[in-house]
């Protein structure tokens, strides 16, 4: 097993050297049709992939009934005689409803932040020892304080040092003309979003600055009745001095105070914050992308070569993935349509993931997705950021019953990534794909039980 | 399953068709009667007179006089009374002989005094061998110790009651597996739903009831409600003799609870006085401690610590006054009143004990209704009898969380990870930001129920009953033009019922087979600013929804000692207001088409005994249930059309399955000795588009066992020193669903084993009127736990003092 990186400082150098080192010990045969593991693959070489799966709840896809890992050699992983099943032999992961996972750049340390329930926002962190075996270290410390039980967090690009959590509450004001018991004058004004922001040591498991503070759009767009009612997905820069967090909008309508979900979809908004102050919070807006930037469960930007590379979701024209340069602001000259790019309507991005060369493997469900049994699901592509194109990913085949919209990780080795691919309640398979070289190999195999469903790669 | 049910229709039809013929041969009935005295020629009054083997019965009246109605044939008639030998007459009826006199003298027999046979039915009995899957809970002991209603719930066979803490906390009641809004509450027919949470039956002392049915799955037609998995029924005190009953109650956690009961009735007019007033206060600082009970320091750092609850105190105050009319010419009962509560709840948590315990979070809930209540038995005709129960009245309730500064377990505000304390971000205790919400509500059920009883053999029972909220929601907190625009949400339901009861066989059959139409509607209105006249107008949006179910309850005595008791029921559950309409806060829009839950429930049941050897006595009895559920209502789960905007709805989803047995028995030495023991065991899955699952955070496996001794003229002549002891097993159960059979960190969810022991000493003072017990609670101090993680009390003492004056 490799070693942490942890005393590289930036993300760059860590990314470069991940990429050298693996560069060396990844598939040496690259445009090989035939897949096949590499047995004499040299074993210090290898890391550790996490299987992360769902169990249903009630309701086939809800993922309520527990979430299990199990984790298997890179080699394993890639072996597609290697059958994995987590949801017999895993280990249950800590959290009343699924839970919130991260790991290591390396794979060795898997951390989870605890979701709902009577230790929601607890954080752990746990080596992973091949198997069920994750061993628990580090002390206990909660960010339910600062964001509630059930929150929204993610691991930095510095080196697996930091995560960063986020909160938003809102409340409408108005003027009441003067006449506090008289309704009919009052005027709404807008509406106030409080955010808090926790950034948590992930090594000493200790609380690193929490600040709470009022974010706000343009006079134009709140006198509209619009308003961030949601944020998440905290993503630091280059330079590692500024936070962009994602956001969503929503709408009242003015005359009524009450909400209004016909509104004009205005365009994505990111809050760019102090690092590691978390002060000063601006809001920045493109006018290439429409529509929320707040992502799901699944990392929704990245760092790459001095650029932050963000995905939209519910863009009318359908999902780009825009552009945040070096100057902290949207880059509108950088225009990447999926729609376009893939050659379908409403693309719409679930979950997606670059290796450090910029090309990225991205889940998706556009208009011609079939509604499965956990709705319209999704297709795969391969998707290069410089050149702004994208292609399906065929070799990953598509079920309508395949569930991509928990999907919460993809493991990156190099230049490969790894990903789960099983439609609820069917077995499937761990799918690796070189991004360098398109080629898709087809790995262990994924032993699913009713109603459940996988929820990515560690 | 409905098919099975369809054939059970039919077999049931047929099996009656079957009674009325060969009743129909059997049918006509002459009269015995005659004369009860003792050797000294005093007239016996309330002597039982019963012919043996049979359901046939009567007590004699207090001139010694008895009449009874008997089948043609011959008869061995027996009369008993306590302290005198069994006598015994055979009689022959026929046709020819349309009324025979049988006189009766009964020797004295004191040295058999304590080996009497009552056979005469107790009414709990009575109810329980009707054929429905029913537990009666008399409340007589109970009353005059430190037991609260719910406590005594969860020692029913078949009921588990869930609650989040002390005295006062949220509770959640389970029959047969099937529990929230599966279940209904009722008080005396009425749906307790409409008095809100101040009149609960966290408040409700058992002095105040007179019994509780409980019904499991097939629920007569006389409680008509949308009740999918079974009802509680609390039948409060009804007496004709003048009493007064007052109790008070001290222990631990500074708990009191005190009421006081009575009745006084004018002997000439019939003009009566009836009231009951009761009061309950816990402080509920009971200690706690486990994995989120921790104090935060620096950098987050967590101390875990046992802690007392500081936010958790709860009141209830509040009483009924009636009057009016009792056992008068033109009516058994006509009676007006008002009840009134008040209560105040502090909430510690939410529905999990958490790291951030709350403080200054409560609720306060008030009702004030009106009553009226009309009985009257051979209304106009001869059997018919007509009873009517009216309530109109208002509640309101407000939830207060204003204090936005975090608390930690040890009482004090919390610091940050810097040290300074802290406000929490959202404003308040709870997440979701400061309220002041407050729910007013008008109210109005009206029961009515008519029966016709045609002969012993035949009764016909039509029942309504009429409910309806308007409920309007605002918030101080919130804007007078928020609230301006929050709209109303108004609810009515009619349910109609009728049954037939046939009883034949020489009593040895008792059957009833009812049908039940279910009405709702449900009316939305929201105003909006009309944007052609800038008016404000109201959108009105009504759904209705319509069903029927019907069902049956049989018991038939295949040996005197021996009954089968089967009942199966097509129950319903009408959608609720949010499962209609949506919910604003939750992103939950309205389906209007939704329908309801239905159930078919089966139960079939043995009664075995009393067996009476020597001094003594048993009764066992066992019961197997099954619930078929249909068109479970749901939220779909969400994905990515669903996340961001506000369409999510509840839906008809899935099915569910319960399957169990419950078993219970009674055992009496002498008159001294009572021990009992139930358990209840069963599998509750439901299955959702193909995919089957255990249901999780379900005990599935508990049992109870009790024992009580009584000691006579211990301490001083006539006084009775009663000891208790009981029992109370609840098997492991995971708040998630069952994991596969070789996975690790399970234990994280896991509700452990219980074992709770109470015991318990109640002392009546010679002259009757004074009863003292005491009482302990959770003997050993054993963390116990309803929910996962929310720990109830430990270790708790209290004393009760009662006094009962039963004639004035």
């Amino acid at each position: 097993m490799k070693i942490n990186f942890l005393t590289y400082r930036t993300m760059v150098a860590t990314i470069l050297t991940v990429g050298l080192m693996t560069a060396c010990s990844s598939d040496d045969s690259p445009g090989d049709l035939d897949p096949q593991p590499d047995p004499t693959d040299p074993v210090e070489d290898s890391r550790w992939i996490t299987i992360a799966a769902a169990k249903m709840g009630e309701n086939p896809g809800d993922g309520n009934g527990g979430t299990l890992i199990y984790s298997v050699s890179s080699e394993d992983a890639k072996d597609p005689t290697v059958s994995i099943e987590p949801f017999d032999n895993g280990f249950i992961v800590p959290s009343n409803r699924t839970a919130r996972l991260q790991a290591s750049e390396d794979g060795s340390t898997i951390f989870n932040i605890s979701y709902a329930g009577d230790t929601g926002g607890n954080y752990t962190k746990y080596t992973v020892e091949g198997g069920q075996n994750f061993a628990p270290t580090g002390s206990q410390v909660s960010i339910a304080q600062y964001v509630g039980s059930a929150p929204r967090w993610i691991k930095l690009f510095d080196g697996d040092k930091t995560g960063a959590a986020v909160y938003v509450s809102t409340e409408h004001q108005f003027d009441d003309n003067g006449t506090p018991e008289d309704a009919t004058d009052d005027t709404y004004l807008r509406t106030e979003a409080t955010m808090g922001v926790v950034t948590l040591d992930l090594q000493n498991s200790t609380i690193v600055e929490y600040q709470e503070q009022s974010v706000g759009l343009s006079p134009e767009e709140e006198a509209d009745g619009y308003y961030i009612s949601r944020i998440d997905m905290p993503t630091l820069n280059a330079a590692g001095d500024k936070l962009y967090i994602g956001a969503r909008l929503s709408k009242v309508d003015p005359a009524t105070a009450e909400s209004d979900s016909d509104g004009e979809i205005l365009g994505s908004k990111t809050i760019v914050l102090d690092y590691p102050s978390l002060l000063n919070p601006t809001v920045i807006t493109s006018t290439v992308g429409h529509g929320n930037t707040n992502g799901y469960r699944s990392i929704n930007s990245f760092e790459f070569e001095g650029s932050v590379y963000q995905a939209n979701q519910g863009d009318p024209q359908g999902s780009h993935i825009l552009k945040i340069g070096e100057d902290n602001q949207y880059d509108d000259s950088y225009v990447f349509n999926l729609d376009q790019a893939l050659g379908v309507q409403d693309a719409y991005i679930l979950a997606w993931r670059p290796a450090e060369n910029g090309k990225a493997v991205l889940a998706y469900r556009h208009a011609g997705s079939a509604e499965g049994v956990a709705g319209e699901q999704g297709f795969f592509a391969l998707v290069d950021l410089k050149a702004r194109t994208a292609e399906q990913i065929t070799e990953i085949p598509y079920d309508p019953n395949f569930y991509l919209f928990q999907y919460q990780g993809f493991a990156v080795d190099g230049t490969e990534i790894y990903l789960t691919q099983a439609p609820v309640g069917e077995n499937g398979n761990i799918y690796v794909v070189d991004t360098e070289s398109g080629e898709v190999t087809k790995g262990a195999e994924l032993v699913n039980v009713s109603g459940s469903h996988f929820i990515g790669a560690f | 399953m409905n098919s099975n049910l369809k054939i059970g229709k039919l077999i049931l039809i047929t099996l009656f068709l079957n009674v009325l013929f060969l009743q129909a041969q059997t049918n006509k009935d002459s009269a015995v009667h005659g004369v009860v005295t003792t050797s000294q020629g005093e007239s016996l009054a309330f002597a039982t007179v019963m012919v043996k083997d049979t359901k046939y019965a009567t007590l004699t009246n207090e001139e010694g006089e008895f009449e009874l109605e008997l089948p043609y044939g011959t008869h061995t008639i027996t009369v008993s009374y306590i302290g005198f030998s069994d006598t015994s007459h055979t009689v022959e009826t026929s046709p020819s002989i349309q009324r025979t006199k049988v006189d009766y003298i009964l020797k004295e027999n004191a040295e058999n005094l304590d080996e009497v046979t009552v056979n005469g039915k107790s009414k709990a009995t009575a109810i329980e061998t009707e054929g429905f899957a029913v537990n009666v809970i008399e409340t007589k002991q109970a009353s005059q110790r430190n037991i609260q209603t719910n406590e005594l719930l969860n020692t029913t066979v078949g009921v588990k009651i869930r609650q989040n803490g002390g005295l006062g906390s949220q509770v959640e009641y389970s029959l047969n597996g099937l529990s929230g809004s599966a279940v209904r509450i009722f008080i005396d027919g009425i749906p307790i739903s409409v008095y809100g949470s101040s009149f609960s039956l966290n408040s409700l002392p058992p002095s105040m009831i007179k019994r509780i049915e409980v019904y499991k799955g097939v629920v007569p037609g006389y409680l008509a409600d949308d009740a999918l998995g079974g009802a509680i029924n609390v039948v409060l005190q009804e007496s004709a003799r003048n009493y007064l009953n007052a109790s008070v109650s001290y222990g631990s956690f500074n708990t009191l609870q005190a009421n006081a009961n009575g009745l006084y009735r004018f002997s000439n007019s019939g003009f009566t006085v009836k009231g009951s007033l009761f009061h309950n206060y816990s402080d509920n600082d009971y200690e706690v401690s486990g994995r989120s009970v921790v104090v935060t320091g620096l950098g987050g750092k967590q101390t875990p610590i046992t802690a007392k609850r500081f936010n958790d105190s709860y009141r209830s105050t509040g009483g009924t006054a009636q009057i009016g009319f009792t056992d008068v010419k033109w009516a058994d009962q006509f009676l007006v009143g008002v009840t009134a509560s008040d209560d105040y709840k502090e909430i510690q948590h939410g529905s999990f004990m958490t790291i951030t315990p709350y403080k200054g979070r409560f609720m306060e809930s008030e009702a004030l209704l009106g009553n009226i209540t009309y009985q009257k038995s051979d209304f106009l005709i001869k059997g018919l009898s007509l009873n009517v129960h009216g309530i109109y009245g208002k509640r309101n309730r407000v939830v207060n969380d204003t204090v936005p500064w975090a608390y930690s377990w040890n009482g004090e505000r919390a610091i940050d990870f810097k040290g300074d304390e802290f406000k929490y971000s959202w404003g308040s205790q709870q997440e979701g930001g400061p309220t002041l919400a407050k729910i007013k509500r008008n109210v109005a059920s009206v029961r009515s129920g008519l029966s016709y009883t045609i002969n012993d053999h035949h009764k016909i029972l039509l029942n309504h009953a009429y409910s309806g909220i308007d409920r309007e929601d605002s918030d101080e907190l919130r804007s007078v033009r928020e609230n301006t625009f929050k709209g109303t949400r108004d609810l009515y339901k009619n349910i109609l019922s009728a049954t037939y009861e046939l009883n034949a066989f020489q009593g040895k059959f008792r059957g009833s087979v009812f049908g039940k139409y279910y009405q709702q509607k449900t009316v939305n209105t929201d105003p909006f600013i009309n944007s052609q006249t800038n008016e404000i107008e109201d959108e009105v949006t009504t759904a209705k929804v319509n069903d029927q179910g019907y069902g049956f309850a049989v018991s038939y005595a295949i040996h005197p000692k021996i009954t089968l008791l089967t009942s199966a029921e097509k129950a319903i559950r009408l959608p609720n207001e949010s499962e209609v309409f949506g919910n604003d806060g939750d992103n939950v829009v309205a389906n209007p088409s939704i329908r309801p839950e239905l159930s078919n429930n089966y139960n079939l049941g043995f009664r075995f005994g009393s067996f009476n050897i020597q001094k003594h006595e048993f009764t066992i009895s066992t019961n197997f249930f099954a619930r078929n559920i249909k068109d479970r209502i749901g939220l779909p789960i969400e994905t990515s059309l669903n996340v961001n905007d506000e369409t999510i709805l509840y839906e008809n989803q899935g099915d569910g399955t319960s399957k169990g047995i419950e078993a219970q028995l009674n055992y009496t030495y002498r008159k001294n000795l009572g021990i009992n023991f139930n358990l209840t065991r069963f599998d509750l899955t439901i299955e959702n588009r193909g995919a089957e699952i255990d249901v999780p955070n379900t005990p599935f496996f508990t049992m109870n066992a009790g024992a009580n001794y009584t000691f006579e003229n211990l301490l001083q002549k006539n006084s009775l020193l009663n000891f208790f002891y009981s029992v109370y097993y609840t098997d492991e159960f995971s708040y998630l669903v069952p994991q596969g059979k070789n996975t690790v960190g399970d234990e994280f969810f896991k509700v452990p084993e219980q074992v709770v022991h109470d015991f318990g000493l109640s002392y009546t003072f010679p002259n009757k009127n004074f009863v003292m017990s005491f009482d302990v609670k959770n003997l050993f101090d054993k963390p116990v736990y309803d929910n996962l993680s929310v720990q109830k009390p430990g270790r708790a003492f209290y004393l009760k003092l009662n006094y009962i004056i039963n004639s004035i």
